[in-house]
């Protein structure tokens, strides 16, 4: 299944544990992500304007085809039928657009594209005990399948649910996720969504500039929006930032603090693997912890 | 030698300064900083405020001579998904008229000429100023903003024709059939009964349109300010709003009518159309019949105490002064001849009886102390 050898893996994960308890002694209230990911101020985002979405899903379509998953005739991508179910974004779909109510304009719904929000302090990457994910000097998320040993602990880890497996493949199964279009943005192209999106309701840029931006549209037109820039301090701030005139929680947003939610989870994790305590029974405990925070989670939601 | 670099400097200045103060931008009642960053901003360096900014301003012209047609085609080549798209600027320019004119699209315009979205909104998605949104998002937030309001229609092909091969198919609708439409005219209301039960000594306010537009002589756009397309061609039901304010509800009639006397709009019956006789006592017959009511009662809401005096309006008169021809009535020689008090007696709003000097049977209208000639 995985392509790594036992060895090499052993190899990285008693460096990515050594890297971690390292940080730890320098900053022991909170962990940071690992030292390999670098949170750079010039680092990009999208800044996604709900109330001008309009739903045409041209996104997802161009999606697909930057990520040669099938995508079919765009003009299927017209079906209103799709909206009538939610969906989530899976390993045949990165991205998908939901269709939600609005709350002060009845008859024009809100539209909210969902992806991998590109955490600043994401919990895939603390919780990957390999080192296959890795937050990118631009803001991107990015999972290497050659690291990747199919435990599947980001799927639990993450707290918007986004890293989808592929339970169809027996032949090396990937995780599949929203890259941000870490190939195409590194050719200077922008992101495939961004670049089709005929309203530009998703705005590429320095996160910072985007904050500024989205602060500005606020402060200039409070009726429109829910005074919320979703994503500027959620789990630590992550690179995708969303407006919207609806409350975040009624279109399925989690509600999160400001804590990064990696924390518990990577200083214990790391702490195990800086003492060696065997594979298996790290396994065990970090899945139990897992589901505490999971649940913890969900609790604080009621 | 000096003369030459002095008028040499004072052309140079001038030049500049021409360029920076244009003379329709001296006349707009805004701050210059509203739109400029810097004190003196020149066509080569204006300098602009980044958008969107605080304050819209704009430009106003009549549909009528505006472009009927305008084909986008910025993107050609950009994109092989979609072709052109013929865009029926008039029928939209006719269509904004009572939500806010040509601002509706041509925000942040300067007087003068008219500038194109692409002036502002640039081509590449991809760049630095992302304060505003590119063009083809400029365009396409512009048109679905009202379209997806008054139709759930956002699909693509209602504005331009999906591509298949390049280079074949054209556009639904020609450049010519987008010419000749126009809005329907728009069917004016005569009079709308409202019924304002919270109001218990006055359940029904009778509003007559028609008088305010053919009367009064208001616009649309004086009272129609913001309204949108989906209030005349939503495809939904209509929905209760939530109850506007009390300043909200009255604000309409309140920026030109006082509002303080609950009375006299809100009655127990439906009123009568305005007659200014009935209302007043002071009956309009030919001459200021023809006048608009600003003419005379110079102040809106508040009534200035005019009563029937001419000298209300007009400027004091004399026998030498007056040309009595504008009565109607030219006097013939002998009547020219006595003061205005030796027939009109006891005001000129009264019509003259002749008997301090004539018999009875021999007085006005029945007899005339000259020609009529209305
Ligand atoms: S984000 Fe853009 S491309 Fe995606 S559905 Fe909304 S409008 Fe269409
Ligand atoms: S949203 Fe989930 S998958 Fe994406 S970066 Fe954050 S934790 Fe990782
Ligand atoms: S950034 Fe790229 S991978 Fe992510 S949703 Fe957009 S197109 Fe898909």
């Amino acid at each position: 299944m995985a392509k790594q050898s036992r060895r090499n893996f052993l190899k990285t994960a008693a460096a990515v544990g050594a890297t971690a308890t390292g940080m730890s002694v320098l900053s022991p209230k909170k962990a940071e992500a690992a030292p390999e990911n670098i949170l750079s101020v010039d680092r990009m985002g999208v800044l996604v304007d709900t109330t001008v979405c309009i739903g045409c899903r041209r996104c997802e379509w161009a999606c697909k085809q930057a990520h040669d998953l099938p995508a079919g005739n765009i003009e299927s991508y017209n079906d209103e039928a799709t909206f009538d179910k939610k969906r989530r974004p899976d390993d045949t779909a990165l991205t998908v657009v939901n269709k939600y109510p609005t709350e002060n304009k009845p008859h024009v719904p809100t539209y909210l594209k969902v992806q991998c929000m590109h955490c600043d302090k994401p919990a895939c990457v603390s919780a990957c005990i390999v080192g296959a994910f890795s937050k990118k000097e631009n803001g991107s998320v990015v999972w290497d399948g050659s690291k990747c040993i199919g435990c599947r602990y980001c799927m639990v880890a993450c707290p918007f649910q986004i890293p989808a497996f592929e339970f169809e493949k027996a032949l090396e199964p990937k995780i599949m996720k929203c890259d941000f279009c870490f190939e195409r943005t590194k050719e200077g192209k922008l992101p495939a969504c961004v670049d089709i999106c005929p309203v530009e309701t998703l705005t590429y840029g320095k996160r910072s500039d985007l904050i500024q931006l989205a602060e500005e549209r606020l402060k200039l037109y409070p009726d429109r929006y829910k005074n919320k820039i979703f994503g500027e301090t959620e789990v630590g701030g992550t690179s995708w930032l969303y407006l919207a005139s609806n409350d975040f929680q009624k279109m399925d947003f989690p509600k999160l603090g400001a804590a990064p939610a990696p924390g518990v989870s990577e200083s214990i994790q790391h702490g195990i693997f800086a003492y060696f305590i065997p594979p298996v029974a790290f396994y065990a405990l970090l899945g139990g912890i897992m589901y505490i925070t999971k649940n913890k989670d969900k609790s604080e939601e009621e | 030698m000096k003369t030459k670099i002095l008028l040499a400097v004072i052309f140079f200045v001038s030049a500049v300064f021409g360029q920076s103060i244009g003379k329709d931008h001296s006349k707009l009642p805004v701050e210059c900083k509203t739109c400029h960053a810097c004190d003196q901003p020149t066509k080569r360096n204006p300098c602009l405020v980044p958008c969107p900014r605080e304050e819209m301003i704009t430009i106003h012209m009549n549909p009528e001579d505006s472009p009927d047609v305008i084909t986008i085609d910025q993107f050609k080549g950009q994109s092989d998904l979609y072709s052109k798209v013929v865009f029926s600027h008039r029928l939209h320019a006719e269509m904004s008229g009572m939500s806010g004119g040509c601002a509706m699209c041509h925000h942040y315009n300067p007087p003068g000429n008219v500038i194109s979205c692409v002036d502002c909104h640039e081509k590449e998605r991809k760049r630095a100023d992302i304060t505003k949104p590119d063009l083809k998002g400029a365009y396409h937030r512009q048109c679905l903003e009202c379209h997806r309001e008054w139709s759930t229609d956002t699909g693509c092909e209602s504005c331009h024709a999906q591509k298949v091969k390049p280079g074949s198919p054209e556009p639904k609708i020609s450049k010519s059939e987008r010419k000749e439409r126009v809005h329907p005219k728009i069917i004016e209301p005569t009079k709308k009964v409202y019924k304002t039960d919270d109001y218990e000594n006055g359940t029904l306010v009778t509003f007559y349109h028609n008088e305010h537009t053919a009367l009064f002589g208001l616009e649309c756009s004086s009272c129609h300010k913001n309204e949108t397309c989906a209030k005349c061609h939503s495809q939904f039901e209509k929905v209760a709003e939530a109850e506007p304010s009390f300043e909200k509800q009255h604000e309409r009639c309140a920026s030109c009518h006082d509002t303080d006397n609950c009375e006299s709009c809100h009655t127990t019956k439906e009123l009568p159309p305005f007659d200014h006789g009935k209302a007043t006592g002071f009956i309009l017959k030919t001459y200021h019949a023809d006048l608009s009511c600003s003419k005379c009662h110079k102040s809106s809401k508040t009534f200035t105490g005019l009563n029937k005096n001419c000298v209300n309006c007009h400027e004091p008169w004399s026998a030498e002064t007056f040309d009595h021809k504008v009565t109607g009535v030219i006097l013939d020689e002998t009547h020219t001849e006595f003061e205005c008090e030796n027939c009109h007696v006891e005001s000129y709003s009264v019509k003259p009886t002749c008997d301090m000097c004539h018999e009875a049977e021999i007085s006005f209208p029945k007899k005339i102390p000259g020609k009529r000639i209305k």
